[in-house]
């Protein structure tokens, strides 16, 4: 209020006659020298916007003292009115420019003065958002199906509910056979069919409907009779492989796995292929990655417990009685087929020890995915 | 299979400084996963536990039980002991241990370090070992006694540690079931020379066929049948190294005729079974079960036998089931004099088949299941016989009985070079071929495209030129194997609209808050009753399962709501606050006169708990039926479906609190809140409001394309409007005949009230309107008009009243 008194004085300085006059100047041009050197004061004392609006409107305004000089020119002698009327533009001119700068002073206190009270420990929790997520089992099977399309292999689904026909006997797993031993199997009343052991039977329904070449990548549900415990689930999911065409051969199958093995689990990593047995490939191998969590040799490294390296899924060439079987000449056409374990991949990728915490659903685990 | 690398080393030189784990990685690469390696010893002092002699056993003067052993073990002076072992002599061998070596704990089985004892007054600062000491069995009634001529003075370590490779033979390789198979491995891949036993022996007392006659009924059941007669046997504990043997490769030993047929069986492969010869009435003959026929096993069972069972039977009927188990009246007794061992061939799937039914498992049948060579027989019972006699005290009639209607012949199997290269990947060299095959036993004669390549007699899985490619590759070393890419098309990837759905809408539903969860898809017929009406779970038979793992998953479910409440139940105890989760996954219903099942994508949601507050704190707002319905309508938008909520009744819910999910005004699903009592049943006290949506079902009404409207050019004007109306009508109705109107570009509830300013059974609800117009802007008259005339038609349709 003490900016809008001043200004409100200024408003009703009467004018005034000045005896110090000597170089022809006249009262009024004294005036508007006064004025000037008052409304400097007054801007200068104004503490807020209210203030400096006041002062606005009692200097510039349309009743204002400046204004009220600038119209009553007219009433002037037109030398005098020539030199006041120069001399209160010049004036005006100042005063606009700085009340503009006041006012931008004003602001900049202000918005430091604000700045300063709305200030806030950083340190303490952001809002909390309701978030949602995906299941690190369809996490990891999304990135191995990803990997494959990118190398051209289409993903395609299969029956978790399958015959004996094609979860056994067409991959040359006969009844009474002891591959059986392998997969030990929940059987589905009264008609003997069965909950598929492995994604495997997919190879057979893809190649009775499709000629080569095939590249296929199938995702999937599949159970075991097993009993449960840190490294075993009865349900699991497995990511079944199949290519056939013409020269595929071993050595493809060990590019492939070595690209989809670098993509998952890092561009450095090596492929390990040793023997293995699985009655519908031959010949069959087992393909292992070098351990990523350590140099290969720390007896204490968690993920791979010193061996270097991690089985990561069973692979090999397509039997030929298979490729007849879907009547593809076995002469011309070979393929691989590979089968990996998401569960065990997640395992590795997050250190996870027990497989149990997968299919217990606690929020509390997976919520950190 | 557990293989004593000191066993091993009898029938192959093992390289000398050749490290276990070396040896145990290369078997892996090339042929047979080591799974586990254990070091016998390894934890035996060299210094500290010797071998000893007892020169002197005398009374403790001061207990009964108690014994003073003076030991000599190798040391400057013999010691003196306390010890009481009951089976603790002069002139004894045994391990001796002096102070400071780490020992087991014969009372807690931990381990610990000797010190020195005084027992009843007398200082003791050594010890004679058990075997439980020593941490090779549990055995400790009695200290272990070593054979005579162990030398006094050895490190224990040296004498009798050694190294057991736990080895898991895939099921094609029956052949290395065995120490001999195994050194046939190891030398094909180390290198080296395999020496097998010699089973020589003298033969008396006229030709085996004047003793018994053995006949097989249908050689497809039995390929061959070798038998040896020794009498004169005395039945006693087999000796020491035949038992150390048996118990590393992880047999108990019985008696020493038992333990010769296993001993040989661990040795070269071949089961065998002795019978008392005395016992056997008549011919011997290999047959099928008749039906009724009945066994007491040996184990004392009395079976009654399937007509596929395979026995050997005699005069008398069944005597033992063919490669599976022996029977009770010719089992060897301590009595037993002569023996009749027999060393067959039987048809690998019908003793996998009995031994499954019978629940019989066996070393000898896993070997039989697998299919053994024919060859194998004759050599076998010809080393089994060797060690009656040498160990037994028996004498061996002359020659064998050997019925082998059908000789094997090992199949020629031709490899054109190309093929080799065409599967393998890269071109192994012609004389590394030739060489890694020979090594393995393989016969190699060049042909004019390649080989033509004879299995050795023990290798029964070789038929194809592929098998022939994975011996010359497994040989030849995969690291070997160049990492090349797939050539040739790619071929063309099909549609999969039902698939990208179910994909599209676990994002969508995971980006509007919820996790994903993935239940069994086994359940109980308890859990689906709670959730699914008995009407329709007694029409729709569910599939069951035969050979459930409990009472809880004994059927494949055809509701994915048992499988999330339970997941909510456990989150409640868990102690989570807030419970948003989601499950896409399969129902499997049955279809008539399908041999398989439907097996139906659906989606299940469930929203319950309160709402976390500022600080993720537990908050004040329970979640409700308004939060899933906000979920799945956001998650809906993003694959461009709209759907339309009917209020209706599901079983399980609360009447008044459920809505059918049209699509098309076809139902795709169903939202609510469950009916307290449901809840109570899996053990949840709080509301929980639930959606569900058959995949299949919303599928045609995605849009193949989705059309986006343009940003409207002129401004709009917002009015509010309050209707009263009856407490029944649906807010949807009204919004969309609001909607209706040309002018309107949307409305939106933004309040609903009852109570006190209004009658009973009337609501207000209130609209916030924007009124728009495509061509010119829109003045505040043009919506007061416009919303008189909405009012009009809400008022005639719905007895709608504007509310001041």
């Amino acid at each position: 209020m003490k900016g809008y008194g001043s200004a409100l004085a200024l408003f009703a300085l009467p004018p005034r006659c000045d005896a110090s006059y000597t170089r022809g100047m006249t009262a009024t041009a004294d005036r508007v020298e006064d004025l000037g050197r008052e409304a400097r004061e007054a801007l200068a004392a104004a503490g807020d916007e209210d203030a400096l609006e006041a002062w606005r409107t009692g200097t510039l305004g349309r009743s204002g003292t400046l204004t009220g000089i600038l119209r009553g020119l007219g009433d002037l002698e037109p030398d005098e009115r020539r030199e006041v009327g120069r001399a209160a533009n010049v004036l005006k001119n100042e005063l606009e420019a700085a009340l503009e700068a006041r006012s931008a002073e004003l602001r900049g206190a202000a918005l430091a003065a604000s700045v300063v009270e709305g200030a806030v420990d950083v340190t303490l929790p952001g809002r909390p958002r309701r978030r949602g997520g995906l299941h690190p089992i369809t996490q990891t099977m999304r990135e191995i199906t990803e990997v494959f399309e990118r190398m051209g292999f289409a993903t395609v689904d299969g029956p978790e509910v399958e015959t004996d026909d094609y979860n056994f006997q067409r991959l040359r797993i006969p009844t009474n056979h002891p591959a059986r031993d392998m997969q030990d199997t929940f059987w589905i009343e009264p008609d003997r069919t069965l909950l598929r052991t492995h994604t495997s039977p997919i190879q057979i329904r893809y190649m009775d409907s499709h000629e080569p070449p095939i590249r296929i990548c199938v995702p999937g549900r599949t159970y075991r009779y097993e009993a449960t415990d840190a490294t075993h689930e009865w349900m699991f999911h497995q990511v079944e492989l199949l290519a056939v065409d013409e020269g595929i051969s071993l050595a493809d199958l060990k590019g492939t796995l070595q690209e989809f093995a670098r993509a998952l689990f890092g561009s450095e990593r090596k492929v390990l292929i040793r023997n293995g047995y699985f009655a519908y490939v031959e010949p069959g191998v087992e393909l292992a990655v070098d351990c990523f969590a350590c140099p290969g040799d720390d007896p204490k490294c968690a993920v791979c417990r010193g061996a270097g390296w991690l089985e990561i899924m069973g692979a090999g060439m397509v039997h030929p009685e298979l490729l007849e079987a879907a009547g593809y000449d076995s002469s011309r056409y070979t393929g691989f087929a590979a089968g990996m374990g998401p569960e065990r991949i997640a395992m590795l990728k997050y250190g996870i020890t027990d497989i149990r915490n997968f299919y217990a659903n606690d929020l509390r685990f997976l919520r950190q995915f | 299979m557990l293989v004593s690398l000191k066993w091993l080393s009898e029938y192959v030189d093992l390289p000398a400084g050749l490290d276990a784990d070396d040896l145990a990685h290369r078997l892996t690469m090339a042929s047979a996963e080591v799974e586990g390696i254990v070091r016998v010893g390894a934890q035996w002092d060299r210094e500290l536990v010797t071998v000893g002699s007892v020169l002197a056993v005398e009374p403790h003067p001061d207990a009964d039980r108690l014994r003073l052993a003076t030991v000599d073990y190798g040391g400057e002076a013999p010691q003196q002991v306390v010890c009481g072992a009951p089976n603790v002599a002069e002139g004894q061998r045994i391990a001796f241990a002096r102070e400071g070596a780490p020992l087991v704990d014969s009372r807690s089985g931990e381990p610990s370090v000797l010190k020195v004892a005084t027992i009843r007054g007398v200082e003791s600062s050594g010890m004679v070992l058990s075997e439980r000491e020593l941490g090779i069995s549990e055995e400790h009634e009695g200290i272990l006694v070593l054979p005579d001529d162990a030398p006094i003075g050895e490190p224990l370590r040296d004498y009798l540690g050694d190294v057991i490779l736990d080895v898991h033979i895939w099921p094609n390789r029956p052949d290395m079931m065995n120490m001999a198979g195994i050194a046939r491995e190891v030398a094909a891949i180390i290198g080296g020379e395999v020496r097998l036993p010699d089973a020589s022996y003298a033969e008396a007392g006229g030709p085996v066929a004047d003793a018994v006659a053995v006949t097989i009924d249908d050689p497809a059941f039995c390929a061959r049948y070798v038998a040896t007669v020794i009498e004169g046997v005395t039945v006693a504990p087999s000796p020491q190294w035949m038992q150390d043997r048996l118990r590393a490769a992880g047999q108990r030993p019985i008696n020493n005729v038992v333990d010769i047929t296993n001993y040989v069986m661990f040795e070269l492969g071949q089961p065998l079974h002795a019978f008392d010869l005395t016992a056997i009435e008549g011919t011997v003959v290999v047959r099928t079960a008749d039906e009724g026929e009945r066994l007491r096993t040996l184990d004392g069972e009395d079976r009654v036998l399937a007509t596929d069972t395979l026995l050997i039977t005699d005069d008398s009927g069944p005597i033992a089931l063919a490669g599976v188990m022996g029977g009770a009246s010719t089992e060897v007794s301590e009595g037993t004099t002569s023996i009749l061992l027999e060393a067959a061939t039987f048809d690998a799937p019908t003793t996998r088949r009995t031994s499954t039914r019978l629940n019989l498992r066996s070393e000898a049948s896993s070997r039989f299941e697998r299919g053994l060579s024919a060859d194998l027989t004759m050599h076998a019972a010809r080393r089994a016989t060797q060690l009656f006699v040498d160990l037994c005290g028996g004498t061996a009639r002359e020659g064998a009985i050997d019925v082998y209607p059908r000789p094997h012949e090992s199949p020629t199997v031709h490899v054109p070079r190309e093929r080799l290269d065409t599967v393998i990947g890269f071109s192994v060299p012609d004389d590394e071929v030739e060489r890694g095959l020979g090594v393995l036993g393989f016969e190699v004669t060049t042909a004019d495209d390649g080989w033509d390549v004879t299995a050795p007699w023990w290798r029964t899985d070789v038929s194809i030129a592929d098998d022939i490619a994975e011996e010359v590759v497994r040989i030849a070393g995969y690291d070997r194997l160049p990492a090349t890419t797939l050539g040739g098309r790619i071929p063309a990837h099909e549609p999969r609209p039902l698939a990208s759905l179910r994909e599209q809408l676990r994002d969508a539903l995971a980006d509007s808050g919820l996790h994903e969860v993935l239940t069994y898809s086994l359940t109980s017929d308890e859990a689906l009753r709670r959730v699914v009406p008995a009407e329709r779970l007694d029409g729709v038979p569910l599939l069951r399962i035969h050979n459930p793992m409990s009472s809880e998953r004994e059927v494949l479910r055809n509701s994915l709501r048992p499988g999330v409440l339970e997941v909510v139940d456990r989150n409640i105890r868990a102690g989570v606050d807030e419970i948003a989760i989601f499950e896409i996954a399969h129902v499997y219903v049955p279809v008539d006169g399908e041999e398989l099942p439907d097996e139906r994508d659906q989606l299940v949601g469930v929203v319950c708990g309160v709402e976390g507050d500022r600080w993720g704190q537990r908050g004040d707002r329970q979640l409700d039926f308004f939060d899933a319905k906000g979920v799945l309508v956001d998650a809906l938008a993003r694959v461009g479906v709209s759907i339309e909520f009917v209020a209706g009744e599901e079983f399980g819910m609360l009447p008044g609190r459920v809505a059918t999910l049209n699509a098309g005004g076809e139902p795709v699903g169903v939202i609510g809140e469950l009916h307290p009592s449901t809840l109570a049943q899996f053990g949840i006290e709080q509301p929980v409001a639930l959606f569900e949506m058959d995949l299949p079902a919303l599928l045609p009404h995605v849009p193949e394309r989705r059309e986006v409207a343009g940003v409207p050019r002129f401004p709009a004007v917002e009015q509010d409007l309050a209707l009263i109306v009856d407490d029944d009508v649906p807010a949807a109705a009204l919004q969309q005949m609001i909607e209706q109107s040309r002018l309107v570009g949307n409305a939106r509830v933004f309040d609903v009230y009852r109570g006190e300013q209004l009658p009973d059974g009337k609501k207000s609800v209130a609209f916030s309107i924007h009124y728009q117009a495509i061509d010119r802007t829109l003045t505040g008259e043009d919506a007061n008009k416009e919303q008189a005339r909405i009012v009009k038609r809400l008022t005639r349709e719905f007895g709608a009243e504007q509310r001041a």
